[in-house]
């Protein structure tokens, strides 16, 4: 890849491009600080408990509601029942989603629901090491709310519950809550429907100690959440308005490559790769989860993120490697194979883990990998293995950087040796890969400051009367800002015009540059050489391109 | 009845026309007769409310169950965190519930407002994560620009519209009488350090489910705490309670320390105007004063609850009782327990 806009142009209109990006950068910051919402709501339930009087079949399909017409028969709480002499086994634990007044909506586009028990310290009735809590759970669907109840998943889930007791296990103690850890309970891919209803039961069986040991239950928690409908309006408008732009500058660059006599390099491929990733991110199909009942985009948003991700890091890559100068010749996929290996391999282990959860979920919307012994096992696998392959990844990159720049190092001293020809050359390499770098770690700053402040800050800032969604800003921002980085890789690394024809089928400059040892006399002949007989008359003709410019 | 009962009774009648106070509305507690509040009518039948919080009650008949559920649990607590000491946080069976005690501006009052307060706060919280209150969070405090409200950016936290109306149905009595009074001041201070017992310790809690679960997507919440962990806290403003006086500082007047050496109190801190009686006999002219004889004290402990403090140097019985105790019990989840019963003697020692 020779002769790239970005080296061509003059200062000034790098200058202008820079302030135009940058401009389109806050403008996306700011649409989602003061535009957008929170990315998501976390809703808070207590779960209503029922008295099913007649112990029902799950076929018989009786769906308990715990408020509005056709309520179900409540207990305020389980004193009362063992007054009443209700068993556990016909107690069923009611929670309508959302609450009075509300309907869900399509556009909150999927729904994870967190499980808490809130369970009271009793001297004689305490949590057994390692209990586990077998829940019988149905959810059911509505769309007005008079009509019957549709069933939509119903599952016999097992959770672990994790519990301490933090103060001493005295008698005084009693009625005191345990600290339990959050169950992952349940996660739908789509929000199609109205109203929800889930009813709980734990069936209690002696003979196969199936929920015995597992304390004194007070109540049952749940928090849904949800993404915010105005996040949701103010992501998709933007997805919408981006995927033309990236779409358009691609065409562009496209035709800009097919216009040369050579074909294109693997650099201006990969380029042109990471433009068809982001786009693929771009596309909104989302617009169509408002109206169909597709429950499979959340995993399909997820291998999206993937896709791009790994394209992302093996562009970073393959840039270093390609910018190496030194004499071996690259420009070939399998000779990154040891670098994209590790990369490949991660992305398929996140693939498969995630296809285990979110695939699973969608057949039934309560599995989670977490609540197993032998899923949480095998989920952290993944999740090491991946994390290894992202330690490897970096290792290499990091190795790469190091070389590129000791070979620049080593390039400067030589430089004013060279001839103008070579020295442009050089000189248009050197800022084609430092510019890059600078970008790159740029907007990796950006994502990891963001990230961070995301984590600490509570979500939103106030600024006088207006609110300053962080979190909104953060996603809106940092998805902008790989937008424009795209789109400045494919508009600034594009080949540029003024060299056709003229262009050399590689950049790799047959030059030894052995370290530390620094520039040789014996180097400085072999340069002299190689300048005139393999592109000498190339960088001729790009030195007076350049001149001419000027 | 007894001829002593009767002249408390009389004598409580009296006091509570000419004393107003703002803890009578804990008489709810004591309403369960009454059923559900369903209609504007039983507002005005409830014991114990003053005009104004009779017509919060018509405007919000729905959040006057979980009112009176905060009674309930309120006085529950008072009872938890008093066990050990003189005064156990008795009720009696006419308004105020908990005699003269709580109508003198005493530690105990201090700390019977701030629960009270807050319990209110935790009840009404409770039914909106319920479902039985349709108008939580989304009519007041929402956060955003587009009418719509839920659908666009979700509603705010419950808790806020709890401490809201607690806010406006408990301090509405401090806030009729004017802000003149040294008693309005402490009561209203109380409150709403009772609320932010609340307030203050709210757990948050985080789910992250960004890609493959990551944290890149994260969301937190805030959770209540149970309601035993507020007692507690109060319970602890309570012993480091601050005795204050009214001092006027330009136009308004303020609460400050009567002793000048002491740091002044925060928002959380409970604050009183007199000191506690000790509480260690029977007063037939104030009510609620029972006194400590016939309680049962511990013998070995130093602290309140032993048998010296407790039956202030009066002395005690000691005898020997067979305690029908349950043992080798099985358990379900709920409300069922099989026990066999095992009897052993106790020693029992009861105040003189």
């Amino acid at each position: 890849m020779a002769g790239a806009i970005i080296e061509n142009m003059s200062t000034k209109k790098l200058v202008i491009v820079g302030v135009i990006l940058l401009l389109f950068q806050v403008f996306s910051f700011m649409v989602g600080g003061l535009i957008a919402p929170s990315p998501t709501t976390a809703v808070p339930y207590i779960a209503t408990k029922c008295v099913d009087v007649v112990h029902h079949n799950q076929k018989n399909n009786k769906w308990f509601s715990p408020w509005g017409p056709n309520q179900c028969n409540k207990i305020r709480d389980f004193e009362e029942a063992t007054v009443k002499r209700i068993e556990a086994n016909n107690i069923v634990f009611a929670v309508h989603i959302p609450g009075p007044n509300k309907e869900m909506s399509a556009w909150f586009q999927f729904m994870l629901v967190i499980l808490q028990f809130d369970i009271a310290f009793k001297m004689y009735n305490q949590i057994e090491d390692g209990a586990v809590v077998t829940i019988d759970v149905g959810l059911a669907y509505r769309d007005d709310s008079l009509s019957e109840w549709t069933q939509m998943a119903h599952s016999i889930e097992q959770r672990k519950l994790s519990c301490n007791f933090t103060t001493e296990k005295i008698i005084e103690n009693e009625g005191r809550y345990y600290e339990c850890d959050l169950l992952p309970f349940m996660e739908v891919g789509n929000v199609a429907h109205k109203y929800y209803l889930l009813n709980i039961r734990l069936p209690v069986n002696e003979r196969k100690r199936v929920n015995i040991g597992i304390g004194e239950i007070k109540d049952i928690r749940l928090v849904g959440i949800h993404q915010n409908g105005g996040f949701t309006k103010v992501w998709f408008a933007m997805k919408t308005f981006l995927t033309p732009s990236i779409l358009i500058i691609m065409v562009w660059y496209w035709r800009r490559i097919t216009l040369m006599t050579r074909p294109p390099v693997l650099l201006e491929r990969m380029i042109f790769a990471l433009g068809i990733s982001m786009t693929f991110i771009n596309i909104p199909v989302e617009w169509f989860s408002v109206g169909f009942n597709w429950t499979w985009m959340l995993l399909f948003g997820d291998i999206r993120q993937g896709i791009f991700y790994a394209m992302l890091l093996s562009f970073w890559i393959i840039f270093c490697g390609e910018h190496l100068m030194d004499q071996t010749e690259r420009n070939r996929f399998s000779v990154y194979w040891k670098q994209i290996g590790p990369i490949v391999f991660g992305s398929f282990c996140l693939f498969i883990f995630d296809m285990c959860e979110r695939g699973v979920q969608l057949k039934n919307p309560f599995f989670s990998i977490w609540a197993s012994e032998v899923g949480t096992e095998l989920a952290m696998a993944f999740i090491i293995v991946a994390g290894i392959c992202a330690c490897l990844y970096f290792l290499f990159l990091c190795f790469m950087v190091f070389q590129v720049f000791r070979n620049i190092s080593c390039k400067r001293s030589s430089l004013p040796a060279m001839t103008k020809a070579r020295r442009l050359h050089y000189e248009g390499l050197i800022f084609r890969f430092k510019f890059l770098m600078l970008v790159t770690l740029a907007c990796a700053a950006m994502t990891v400051i963001f990230f961070i402040i995301s984590q600490v800050n509570e979500g939103h800032w106030h600024w006088g009367d207006y609110t300053v969604q962080v979190n909104s800003a953060f996603f809106t921002g940092i998805y902008g800002m790989w937008n424009l980085y795209v789109f400045a890789l494919l508009f600034l690394y594009a080949p540029s015009h003024k060299l056709y024809g003229d262009e050399q089928s590689s950049v790799n400059a047959n030059l030894i540059c052995s370290g530390g040892h620094g520039a040789n006399s014996g180097e400085d002949i072999q340069l002299t050489t190689t300048i005139t007989h393999v592109d000498g008359p190339t960088e001729i003709y790009k030195m007076t391109g350049k001149e001419a410019q000027e | 009845m007894t001829a002593g009962y009767l002249l408390r009774s009389l004598l409580l009648l009296i006091l509570a026309l000419f004393s107003a106070n703002a803890s009578n509305w804990l008489y709810l507690a004591k309403l369960s007769s009454v059923g559900s509040i369903s209609d504007e009518k039983t507002c005005e039948k409830l014991r114990g409310l003053i005009q104004r919080q009779v017509q919060i009650c018509k405007r919000n008949l729905e959040v006057m169950d979980a009112v009176r559920r905060g009674a309930q649990i309120a006085i529950d607590e008072c009872q938890y965190q008093f066990r050990n000491r003189r005064w156990n946080c008795s009720t009696l069976e006419t308004v105020p519930v908990f005699g003269k005690v709580v109508t003198q501006g005493t530690r105990e009052a201090a700390f019977v407002y701030a629960i009270s307060a807050a319990s209110v706060a935790f009840a009404v919280t409770r039914a909106c994560s319920s479902g039985e209150l349709d108008k939580c969070g989304c009519d007041r405090n929402v956060h955003g620009f587009s009418p719509e409200g839920f659908q666009w950016s979700g509603c705010s936290d419950n808790i806020a519209y709890g401490v809201a109306f607690s806010q406006s149905f408990v301090d509405v009595r401090e806030r009729g009488k004017g802000q003149s009074s040294n008693r309005a001041l402490m009561n209203l201070h109380n409150n709403e350090a009772g609320r932010k017992a609340i307030l203050n310790n709210m757990r948050v809690e985080c789910k992250c489910h960004g890609v493959s679960g990551s944290c890149e997507l994260k969301t937190c919440w805030k959770a209540m705490p149970p309601f035993r962990k507020v007692g507690n806290v109060i319970k602890e403003k309570f012993d480091g309670a601050t005795e204050v006086e009214q001092r006027k500082i330009g136009t308004t007047k303020v609460l400050v320390p009567r002793n000048a050496q002491f740091k002044p109190h925060t928002d959380e801190d409970l604050v009183y105007l007199e000191p506690s009686p000790d509480f260690c006999d029977f007063d037939p002219r104030t009510p609620g004063m029972l006194g400590t004889a016939g309680r049962h004290c511990n013998k070995t402990s130093k602290a309140i609850d032993g048998c010296e403090l407790m039956c202030c140097g009066r002395g005690f019985h000691t005898e020997e009782v067979e305690v029908v105790d349950r043992c080798s019990c099985k358990f379900h989840w709920c409300c069922y327990v099989k026990c066999k019963q095992c009897r052993k003697m106790v020693e029992m020692h009861t105040c003189r």
